[in-house]
C-alpha cells in the first residue's frame, strides 16, 4: 500500500500551488529539485557551517548552529532578525542518519529559550535526479513516521478524502 | 483543564491506534464494535482509546440511536493542519536561500 501513501503525497504537493485548496493534511510536505550533486546537498544539510548559511526565512541570519549528526545526537540553532531585535531558538535530536540519503530528527521551537515547545518530526530524503538532487521534506506532529504509514490506509490519504468530503 | 485544544488534540493523535480509529471514522460513522474490529484488543482497551478521542473533541457519539454510533468531529484536525501550515514560510524561504547557497559554493569551486 505504499503506492497509496505516495499518491497522497503527490496530491498534497499539487495542492501547494493552489491557494484555495483545503488544508494540505496533517503533514507538511515540501519537495524541491536542487541544482547540485547529492553529496553537496547532504553536506549543506549536515555541516553546521553550511546550515548557518541558509537556515531561516528572508530577513533572518543564523547566529548559531551546532549539532552532532548521529542517531541520538542533539542539535540546536538560533536565527536572528536582521534588525536585531528578535531571536528564535530551535532544537531537537537526530533519530536516523543514513549518509547521503535520509535524515530524521525532531524539531521544536524553544518557547521560552531553553524550553522546547511542541515537538515535530522532520524527515529529509535525498535522491539523484538527472544530475540534480530531489529533496523531499516532511514535517509531522507524530513521533513515528512508520506508525503513520504502517496502517492499511495512509493517514494523509484519509485526511485528503476528509477534506474533499467536507468541501462537497 | 488548563491544557489548550491543540495540545489535547495532538496528545489524542499521538497514538497509532487512535489515528487508525479516526481514519475509519473519516469513511463514515461506526459502532464501537465496528471500530474495534481491525484491532487485536479487548473492548475495555478500545473504549479507553475512544474516551480519549471523545475528550479531545475528535469523536462524538449519538445520544439518540440505540447503538450509539461514533462520528468524527473534524474541526480540531483543521487546527492541527493550520499549525503545521504555519511552518511552511519558514522552510520555503530557507530552501530558497539553500538554492542560492548551493549555486554560490558551486561557482566558488569552479573559480578555484
Amino acid at each position: 500500500m505504499t503506492d497509496t501513501v505516495n499518491a497522497a503525497t503527490d496530491t498534497i504537493h499539487d495542492a501547494d500551488h493552489d491557494a484555495t485548496a483545503p488544508p494540505a493534511g496533517l503533514e507538511l510536505v515540501i519537495t524541491r529539485v536542487l541544482d547540485a550533486p547529492r553529496a553537496l546537498v547532504y553536506r549543506a544539510f549536515t555541516d553546521p557551517d553550511h546550515i548557518a548559511r541558509w537556515i531561516g526565512p528572508k530577513g533572518f541570519t543564523a547566529t548559531r548552529t551546532e549539532g552532532s549528526v548521529t542517531p541520538g545526537g542533539a542539535w540546536r540553532s538560533c536565527v536572528r532578525s536582521d534588525s536585531g531585535d528578535t531571536e528564535y531558538w530551535s532544537s531537537g535530536v537526530y533519530r536516523e542518519v543514513v549518509e547521503l540519503e535520509r535524515l530524521v530528527y525532531t524539531f521544536a521551537w524553544e518557547e521560552p529559550v531553553g524550553t522546547p515547545g511542541r515537538e515535530t518530526l522532520i524527515t529529509v530524503t535525498l535522491a539523484d535526479q538527472d544530475g540534480k538532487t530531489m529533496m523531499t521534506f516532511r514535517q509531522s506532529p507524530f513521533e513515528s513516521v512508520e506508525d503513520r504509514d504502517g496502517h492499511v490506509e495512509g493517514w494523509s490519504q484519509a485526511f485528503d478524502d476528509l477534506a474533499a468530503h467536507l468541501a462537497a | 483543564m488548563s491544557v489548550d485544544q491543540l495540545s489535547s488534540t495532538l496528545a489524542a493523535l499521538a497514538d497509532p491506534t487512535r489515528r487508525a480509529m479516526l481514519v475509519r471514522l473519516i469513511r463514515g460513522d461506526a459502532t464501537v464494535t465496528e471500530l474495534a474490529e481491525p484491532f487485536a484488543m479487548t473492548m475495555p482497551a478500545i473504549s479507553k482509546h475512544l474516551k480519549v478521542l471523545e475528550r479531545a473533541g475528535l469523536v462524538a457519539r449519538s445520544r439518540t440511536a440505540q447503538w450509539r454510533p461514533c462520528r468524527l468531529e473534524a474541526a480540531p484536525l483543521g487546527e492541527v493542519a493550520a499549525w503545521l501550515e504555519a511552518y511552511r514560510p519558514f522552510w520555503e524561504e530557507s530552501f530558497d536561500r539553500l538554492e542560492d547557497h548551493l549555486q554560490e559554493i558551486q561557482k566558488e569551486n569552479k573559480d578555484d
